[in-house]
C-alpha cells in the first residue's frame, strides 16, 4: 500500500453490513443480506475494486438502495457512494472532500491521492464506542480509517459475526460476468513411457508460481502510524507476490499472467503399441460428484461462529481469514439437506438385527464398509459396519442422524444412493422405498430394511 | 492393528525452479504425512519439519488407535504451538513480521469397533488420493480459494488450473489461532493405495496422469518416484513430494457395488454431471 492507507479500520455498531477485505471495503444496507453473503467471500479473499464492483452490480443497480465501496489496493483511494444518508469525508494533507450518496441516479465516485483520514457514515449519527477491525464482516453505522483514536477496544472475538448476524449465502449471482468460462485446460496427459520433457514448454520464473502462499510480505506500516493499538491489530498483508488479479471483465487469458495460460500439452503419439491409453477423467474429488456436494440451490444454513474465533486474528497469514470456508463448508450429509448438526443428545436408538444398538446422537453411517467424509475432530460420525453376505447392502448404505428444522428432536434416515435401495416401514403406514438423498423422519417403531435380511428397528433413546 | 501389512514408498524433489525444498514427509507405518512449508524467506522448511517431527513421535511412541481424531488434533495443536514459538524467536531477533506456515496431510491407521481403518486429515492444499480398482479419486478437499470458488459455483473445475489465486490457501498451520483439520475415515478395503502429495505434484500433473502412473506401477516405492519425477518433468515449478501406501493382503471387495452406488446416486438425484 504505497499510500499506507489500508490497514486497520475502526467501526461503530449499526444496521449496515460492512465487509473489510484486504483490498476493498464494502458497505451494504441491512436489507442486502443476501448480497453481503455472496460478496463476503470475494471481498475477504482480497478481490480488487473492479471485481467487487462487478459482482456488486451483477444483479442490477435498481434493486440496490445504497452502498459504499472503498478501494485502495494500489495508488489513490477510490470510493463509490450511493443512497440516502450515506456520507463520506476524505481528508488529505491540504484538502477535505465531503461526499454524499443521496439523490444520485447511479453513484458518486471520487478518486483521491494521499488520503490521510477517511470517514464513512451511514444513517443517523450514533454515539457509540468504536471498535478496531482489520478484516471481517460486521454491522456498522460508521467506519474510520485510520481508526479513531478514542476507545479502541479489542473485540477480536466479535469481529466475526457480532449482533447475531445470520449469513445465508444466496445462490451465487451470475458467475459468468465475473469469471469468463474458459476452455478446458489440457486434461489429457501426455502419456509417454519415457516422458519427453524437452517438449514441455515454458520454464517459468519462480515468481510466477508462488508456493501456497499466505502473504509473505507484511505491509510496511504507514509512515505516520496513527496511534497504533497493540499488535493484535496487524495490518493486512500486502499480497505482493501473488499474481495480480486479471482485469475483470472481460478477462482473457492473453492479458493475464503468462503462467495462467493453459500450457499446451504436446500431442502424445503412441510410440509403443502397448501403451495403455490414459484413463478417462476420473470422477473428481468427492466434492464434485454430487454425492456430498450441496445442490447449487441449497443455501447452506448459517454455521455457528466457530468457538475458536476469539483466538484467531487476521494477522495476514491466511489470506482468506478465519471464516471464509464457512460458506462452502460441508458436513457429512446429503445434498439438498440442511447440514448435519454436530453431536446432540440422543434422539433415537437403532437396534440392528445383528444385535447391535446405536444411539443417534450424531451422524450415523451404516453400510457394508461405510466411509465418513470431511468431518471435524469433534463431530466424528459413527460408522456401523453390517454384514452383507449377498452384497445386497452398499458400502455406505444409509445415514441416520438427528433431524434439524421441522425434524428437530427426532431422527431422520436417508438412503445414500445405495445400489439396491432401502425400504422403510413406519407404524401405521405402508412400506415406503426411500428416495436417495431425501431424508425421512423416523417414528419410534419404524423398521428400516437394508436388504440381505438386515433390518434396523428405531426405538426411543 | 495387528494383521495390517503396509508397503510404502516416498519421494521428494526440490524441483527445477526453487532452491530450497520446503516440503517434508514422514513414512513410518502406521503414520504417513506430507507437509508443504510455505513462504521462502520465512523458512517454511522449518514449519514442515516441525510437523514431521511431531507425527514421528506418534510413530515412535504409539498412540491410542481408538481415539484417532483426538490424536491428530492434539498433534496438530502441538505443531501449531511450536511453529508459533519459532515465529516468536525470529521476531525477537528483529524480523518483525516473521511468519512460518505449512500445510499438512496425514494418514493414520486407527481402529473402530475393532476394525482397522484409515483416518485421513488435511489442512491446506496438499492432497490425499485413493487408488482403488484402477480408479484414482481425490479424497481430501483442498482448503484453497479456488476450491471455495468451485464449491460456490463461481468457477468450474477446469478453470482452477489457470486461476490466478490457485495458490492461496485458506487454512494452514502457523500463525495465531486454532487450526481445525478436516477428517475422513475409510475402511482399508476402500483404499488399496493411498497417495499423499504436495501441490508440487498435483499442481504440475493432472489426476489422470497420477492415476495412470499408479495403475502401471505396482511397487509403491516406484510409484512415488515416478509421480514425483513426472511432476518435475512437467515443469517442476514447486517442490514435489509424494508418499504412496499400499495395504497388502486385503480381501478383494467387488468394485461393482461402489461404482454402481456412486452412479446411482447421481442419476437418481438427477443432479450434476
Amino acid at each position: 500500500m504505497n499510500n499506507g492507507i489500508i490497514g486497520t479500520w475502526s467501526y461503530r455498531a449499526g444496521d449496515w453490513y460492512a465487509v473489510f477485505g484486504a483490498n476493498t471495503t464494502l458497505l451494504l444496507p441491512a436489507s442486502e443480506r443476501e448480497r453481503v453473503a455472496t460478496l463476503w467471500a470475494l471481498v475477504d479473499s482480497g478481490a480488487d475494486f473492479t471485481q467487487v464492483l462487478d459482482a456488486l452490480l451483477a444483479s442490477g443497480l435498481s434493486t440496490l438502495q445504497g452502498f459504499v465501496l472503498v478501494g485502495a489496493d494500489v495508488g489513490p483511494t477510490r470510493i463509490l457512494l450511493r443512497g440516502d444518508g450515506v456520507r463520506a469525508s476524505l481528508t488529505t494533507n491540504d484538502e477535505t472532500f465531503e461526499l454524499e450518496g443521496a439523490g444520485t441516479t447511479t453513484w458518486v465516485e471520487r478518486t483521491v491521492d494521499d488520503v490521510t483520514t477517511l470517514v464513512v457514515t451511514v444513517g443517523d449519527p450514533v454515539e457509540a464506542p468504536d471498535f478496531a477491525i482489520d478484516g471481517g464482516l460486521v454491522r456498522v453505522s460508521r467506519i474510520d480509517l485510520p481508526p479513531t483514536g478514542q476507545q479502541i477496544i479489542d473485540v477480536e472475538a466479535e469481529t466475526v459475526l457480532p449482533a447475531g448476524l445470520v449469513v445465508e449465502p444466496a445462490p451465487v449471482v451470475e458467475p459468468e460476468a465475473v469469471f469468463d468460462a474458459e476452455p478446458v485446460v489440457g486434461t489429457e496427459p501426455a502419456v509417454d513411457t519415457e516422458p519427453d520433457i524437452a517438449a514441455e514448454p515454458e520454464p517459468e520464473p519462480a515468481a510466477d508460481e508462488p508456493s501456497p502462499i499466505m502473504a509473505e510480505d507484511m505491509e510496511e506500516e504507514a509512515t505516520e502510524p496513527p496511534a497504533q493499538p497493540p499488535d493484535y491489530l496487524q495490518p493486512w498483508p500486502e499480497p505482493s507476490d501473488l499474481p495480480p488479479p486479471p482485469p475483470y471483465p472481460p478477462a482473457t487469458e492473453a492479458e493475464t499472467d503468462p503462467s495462467t495460460e493453459p500450457i499446451p500439452m504436446p500431442p502424445a503419439p503412441p510410440t509403443f503399441g502397448d501403451i495403455p491409453p490414459p484413463p478417462p477423467p476420473q470422477p473428481g474429488p468427492w466434492g464434485d460428484g454430487g454425492f456430498d456436494e450441496p445442490a447449487p440451490s441449497m443455501p447452506p444454513p448459517p454455521p455457528p461462529p466457530p468457538p475458536d474465533a476469539g483466538d484467531s486474528d487476521h494477522d495476514g497469514l491466511t489470506q482468506a481469514g478465519v471464516n471464509t470456508d464457512e460458506f462452502a463448508r460441508e458436513q457429512p450429509g446429503i445434498p439438498g439437506q440442511p447440514m448435519a448438526p454436530s453431536v446432540t443428545r440422543p434422539v433415537a436408538k437403532l437396534i440392528i438385527s445383528n444385535g447391535e444398538t446405536i444411539d443417534v446422537d450424531r451422524v450415523v453411517l451404516i453400510g457394508r464398509a461405510p466411509e465418513a467424509r470431511r468431518f471435524t475432530s469433534t463431530e466424528q460420525p459413527t460408522l456401523i459396519t453390517v454384514p452383507s453376505p449377498m452384497h445386497e447392502i452398499s458400502s455406505t448404505h444409509v445415514e441416520v442422524r438427528p433431524g434439524s428444522g421441522a425434524d428437530h428432536g427426532s431422527a431422520v434416515v436417508t438412503d445414500m444412493g445405495s445400489t439396491n435401495g432401502t425400504v422403510l416401514v413406519q407404524p401405521g403406514l405402508p412400506p415406503e422405498e426411500l428416495k436417495p438423498g431425501i431424508a425421512v423422519q423416523l417414528i419410534p417403531g419404524a423398521i428400516i430394511n437394508l436388504g440381505d435380511g438386515l433390518t434396523i428397528q428405531v426405538a426411543r433413546p | 492393528m495387528t494383521g495390517v501389512e503396509l508397503h510404502h514408498g516416498a519421494a521428494t524433489d526440490v524441483g527445477v525452479v526453487r532452491e530450497v525444498n520446503e516440503d517434508a514427509y514422514l513414512a513410518e507405518p502406521p503414520v504417513f504425512v506430507v507437509a508443504d512449508g510455505m513462504g521462502g524467506h520465512d523458512r517454511g522448511d522449518v514449519a514442515s519439519k516441525i510437523v514431521v517431527e511431531e507425527f514421528a513421535r506418534l510413530a515412535d511412541q504409539g498412540y491410542d488407535p481408538r481415539r484417532g481424531p483426538d490424536v491428530i488434533a492434539t498433534t496438530l495443536r502441538t505443531c501449531q504451538a511450536r511453529i508459533g514459538e519459532y515465529d516468536a524467536q525470529q521476531r525477537a531477533r528483529g524480523d518483525r513480521d516473521f511468519q512460518a506456515g505449512t500445510t499438512a496431510v496425514v494418514a493414520l491407521l486407527i481402529e473402530q469397533n475393532g476394525e482397522p481403518k484409515w483416518l485421513l486429515a488435511n489442512v491446506g492444499d496438499s492432497r490425499i488420493y485413493r487408488f482403488n480398482h484402477g480408479q484414482l479419486e481425490q479424497v481430501s478437499v483442498d482448503h484453497s480459494v479456488v476450491q471455495e470458488l468451485v464449491e460456490a459455483g463461481m468457477i468450474t473445475e477446469q478453470e482452477v488450473a489457470s486461476h490466478p489465486e490457485r495458490h492461496i490457501i485458506t487454512r494452514a498451520l502457523g500463525g495465531r489461532g486454532a487450526v481445525e483439520a478436516d477428517y475422513y475415515v475409510l475402511p482399508l478395503s476402500a483404499a488399496e493405495r493411498l497417495i499423499l502429495c504436495s501441490d508440487g505434484v498435483s499442481g504440475m500433473i493432472d489426476d489422470a496422469m497420477i492415476g495412470w502412473i499408479m495403475g502401471e506401477t505396482d511397487d509403491p516405492r516406484d510409484a512415488a518416484d515416478k509421480v514425483v519425477a513426472a511432476a518435475v518433468e512437467a515443469g517442476g515449478r514447486d517442490n514435489a513430494t509424494a508418499v504412496v501406501v499400499d495395504v497388502v493382503g486385503l480381501a478383494e471387495d467387488t468394485p461393482y457395488d461402489s461404482e454402481r452406488q456412486r452412479m446411482s446416486l447421481e442419476e437418481k438425484l438427477g443432479a450434476l454431471p
